[in-house]
């Protein structure tokens, strides 16, 4: 018997790399925010005081400023940004209303357990205009909410504390166990913080919001130890493709 | 903070069910859990006037109709005469102090103290002590009871540095280092203030005359000791949150009618320093400013009776702050007060439109050099930038969480060393990894880089063209020429001498500023694209795995299709992986040649050869099933 010419060898299957889960799920959010209209903006993680907590007014008293809650670094001269706002703090200060940004990146925090991780990822947004409220900050919740979640699923907004918003509210979604959720934080921008990045708060007002990357992958992907994350383990990176 | 039930429905006319009362409280913001009859209550750290049974009932007004319903001493008092001294009039801007002197402890508990013990199942301690933990659970505010015989020289007040040790009176010894605000009586520290008493002038089961002190601390001096110090204490909680600076001549009457309803008291006095007004806060009425602000459209009377039903004053034009609610000095503050009263989940959205500005193209370099990594088998990974010192321009975290690790790394490369020598540790010989991060350094200020790394090591891929080949400088050399053409990267070969490892494998890296990539790469065309969904996690199993190869010989090449099809749908619960790892066509044999790697691995168990074996003869038995295939030397 001969090779029969028209036999083709095994189909060559070459193995593909991954996009880490977390990034993908942090340019997810990015790109569906540009897609609403926010433009994105970068800021260092080693931030000042001043721009992490005085311009947001996060007053010298808040447990957040704690040694700790937040690193230092360089005799306590710089910190670590506890959260991307510092970023929108810069870019408020660099343009005029009406403006729309959302950082996204690495944030730090003294934390290491099964749910938190000294080092997460946020994604923040942030738009000032004439007018804005809270009404208008729900209606692009749902926006958000309904684009990662889907339609169907039931959420509610539940008051509490930012320094930096107010009204401030937290986002729950009802998960299929029955149980709430916390999804995001958000609010509308304090008028002090406003004023602190020379934005008139008579005229102006803006909305905010941030929500915790790896949260929402853990939800999306199943994954119920955030530290999974970040073993580099190829047999878990390899099934994000 | 635990609350029962009973003691706020005792105070609720309308005599809501504990679910109803639930319901009340998340609208408000207050988060909670129910164990029982008890609220295990969560409050956000600016309503620290909540932090107690007429707190939440003052919150709860906007719902409900509450009757509170306790008792004060209304009689005149004789002035108390303390010899004490406030030397730091701006941490401690008001204090007071009461004098009991009781005929004897009582043994028994009477209502609402009684209720309060037993309903949140809580150890007593000794009267005056109990009374004073009861006032703070229904007021809010913590008071500090001293055994009056104790207190025998000028009491002081002061915030200092310090460096001394304090016996706390739950028996602990402290060291004070820095500043603290204490209470000082023959130059020693009796009471961290604010935070803890102090054994040495604490009451006991046999005090009879007791000096109640009532204060008001500013947060700033409080915040941070409990932690710092490592003591459970609820008095610092509220003070770190802020109490109500004008409460403290209705809580010691308060504590005076509670000591009444137990005992009988022979003398008492009091007095009240006050050294520093808190201003009142008032807001001019501004229904409009409201509702732009929610976006709703309400009456300046419902606005008003919401804020009224709260606590609020009205006083013409403007609004008055109550004193307990130290957090509320704006229009949005306001805002959010009627939010709340109205809920969140009952205020319509509307629509947002966000207007969209002309941006220029998005010119990612970024995002193509991670494309051209994934379409040549490499992963991405994140790490953590916490590590022990790498170089002497390594930034210093002034506070780790670990002192192994207390530098922020200088490279990405040591890093993604770590990461192949675990999957390396994982039977993994084919690893491709690459990781983008800011990269800090301290060089006459802060200097941020962007890099990317990639480290590469074993096979070049797990299939049948490069299964043989090993990964070396040459590989990724040619790999990156691709995007690349007139660059010369400098791709390293790492050493393995100090690693603890046994294969030899060459390790290839390449570290690089992502700004030093030119332009040219944005018109590489990828071939992997972003998921399109989120893939539903399996857990991965941290078993160890191993591998067996079949090699098969064709001689009826129309069968090669159905014994790939039959070994690479193969299905077991042990076998994780499978591929075509050799594959020869032999024109003058008329023969070909195909390999076949299986990879087995358990969620469950550490797998004996005998389970890999079952398996792999089973599927040994049904590929011979096909006509004109051997197993050479089978």
């Amino acid at each position: 018997m001969s090779v029969h010419k028209d036999i083709l060898p095994p189909e060559l299957i070459k193995d593909r790399g991954s996009l880490h889960p977390i990034n993908h799920m942090k340019d997810s959010i990015m790109n569906l925010l540009v897609s609403f209209g926010f433009e994105i903006i970068d800021g260092p993680e080693i931030e000042t005081e001043e721009f992490n907590f005085d311009m947001l007014n996060i007053k010298k008293s808040h447990p957040a400023r704690q040694m700790h809650d937040t690193f230092y670094v360089e005799n306590k001269s710089n910190l670590l940004r506890t959260h991307t706002s510092p970023v929108q703090i810069r870019g408020m200060l660099e343009k005029k209303p009406p403006l729309a940004f959302i950082s996204g990146g690495k944030v730090y925090r003294k934390d290491d357990d099964a749910t938190h991780l000294p080092m997460f990822h946020q994604v923040e947004g942030i738009y000032v205009d004439e007018n804005v409220s809270f009404a208008q900050l729900k209606d692009l919740i749902y926006k958000i909410i309904y684009s990662l979640f889907g339609e169907d699923v039931e959420l509610r907004f539940r008051p509490s504390y930012f320094p930096f918003t107010e009204p401030s509210a937290e986002v729950d979604i009802l998960s299929k166990e029955g149980k709430w959720l916390e999804i995001l934080g958000c609010g509308l921008v304090n008028p002090v913080v406003l004023e602190n990045c020379n934005i008139d708060s008579d005229r102006y007002s803006g909305l905010a919001f941030g929500l915790g990357v790896e949260r929402i992958a853990m939800l999306k992907h199943g994954v119920t130890d955030i530290r999974e994350f970040y073993k580099s383990n190829l047999d878990f990176l390899s099934q994000f493709k | 903070m635990k609350i029962a039930y009973r003691h706020l429905v005792q105070h609720i006319l309308e005599n809501p069910s504990i679910d109803h009362i639930s319901d009340s409280l998340f609208q408000l913001g207050h988060e909670h859990e129910i164990d029982g009859n008890i609220f295990d209550m969560e409050f956000t750290p600016n309503r620290g006037d909540c932090l107690s049974i007429n707190g939440l009932l003052r919150d709860l007004a906007v719902f409900y109709t509450i009757d509170l319903d306790q008792e004060i001493y209304t009689e005149k008092l004789d002035e108390l005469s303390i010899d004490f001294e406030n030397l730091s009039h701006s941490t401690c801007p008001q204090i007071s102090f009461l004098k009991l002197e009781i005929d004897q402890v009582p043994e028994i508990y009477k209502d609402c103290l009684d209720n309060y013990f037993s309903d949140l199942g809580l150890n007593k301690n000794n009267f005056f002590t109990d009374v004073s933990n009861y006032l703070s659970y229904e007021t809010g505010q913590p008071t500090h009871c001293y055994d009056a015989s104790k207190i025998n020289n000028k009491l002081v007040f002061n915030e200092i540095e310090s460096y001394e040790e304090f016996q706390t009176l739950l028996d602990r010894k402290i060291t004070l280092t820095g500043n603290n605000a204490v209470f000082s009586l023959n130059n020693e520290v009796i009471n961290l203030a604010g935070v803890v008493g102090g054994k040495s002038t604490s009451c006991s089961t046999n005090t009879k005359v007791v000096i109640v002190e009532c204060a008001f601390f500013q947060p700033e001096a409080i915040i941070g000791k409990s932690v710092k110090y490592d003591i459970q204490s609820e008095a610092s909680y509220k003070f770190e949150r802020g109490v109500d600076s004008k409460c403290h001549d209705r809580v010691l009457r308060r504590f005076i009618n509670i000591v009444n309803d137990h005992t009988n008291i022979k003398d008492m006095s009091i007095i009240s320093h006050k050294y520093k007004d808190n201003p009142i806060v008032q807001i001019p009425v501004n229904v409009h400013k409201i509702n732009q602000i929610i976006g709703i459209n309400i009456s300046e009377k419902e606005y008003l009776n919401y804020l009224s039903k709260l606590g609020f004053d009205i006083e013409g034009s403007f609004i008055k702050v109550p004193s307990f609610r130290s957090d509320v000095k704006t229009q949005n503050d306001l805002a959010e007060e009627v939010a709340r009263a109205i809920g969140y989940n009952n205020i319509e959205s509307s629509e947002i439109s966000i207007p969209k500005k002309d941006k220029p193209p998005h010119k990612d370099i970024e995002k193509k050099l991670k494309y051209f990594l994934l379409d040549h088998g490499f992963y991405e990974v994140i790490n953590s930038p916490f590590v022990s010192l790498s170089s002497e321009n390594a930034i210093k975290v002034d506070n780790p969480l670990d002192s192994n690790r207390e530098f922020l790394r200088t490279n990405i490369t040591n890093s993604l060393i770590d990461n192949l020598l675990f999957n390396e540790r994982r039977q993994k010989d084919s690893i491709k990894l690459f990781e983008i991060s800011d990269i800090y350094s301290s060089n006459n200020g802060i200097n941020k880089k962007r890099k990317l790394s990639i480290i590469a090591s074993g096979r070049t891929g797990l299939n049948f063209e490069e299964f043989s080949n090993k990964i070396n400088k040459k590989y990724l050399t040619t790999l990156f020429a691709e995007i690349l053409p007139n660059e010369v990267l400098d791709f390293k070969i790492l050493s393995r001498d100090l690693l603890d490892t046994k294969i030899k494998n060459e390790i290839i890296s390449l570290e690089v500023d992502i700004n030093k990539f030119p332009i040219d790469i944005l018109s590489y065309d990828e071939i992997s694209k972003s998921p399109e969904g989120f893939i539903q996690y399996s857990p991965i199993s941290d078993l160890p795995s191993s591998f067996k190869d079949i090699s098969y010989s064709i001689k009826d090449h129309s069968k090669t299709q159905e014994l790939q099809n039959l070994l690479l749908n193969y299905h077991s619960d042990i076998i994780k992986n499978v591929y075509i790892f050799d594959y020869f066509k032999n024109e003058k044999q008329g023969e070909i040649k195909i390999g076949f790697r299986f990879i087995f691995q358990s969620k469950k168990i550490t797998l004996k050869s005998a389970d890999i074996e079952l398996v792999y003869n089973d599927i040994v038995q049904k590929s011979l099933r096909i006509n004109g295939i051997k197993i050479p030397g089978f």
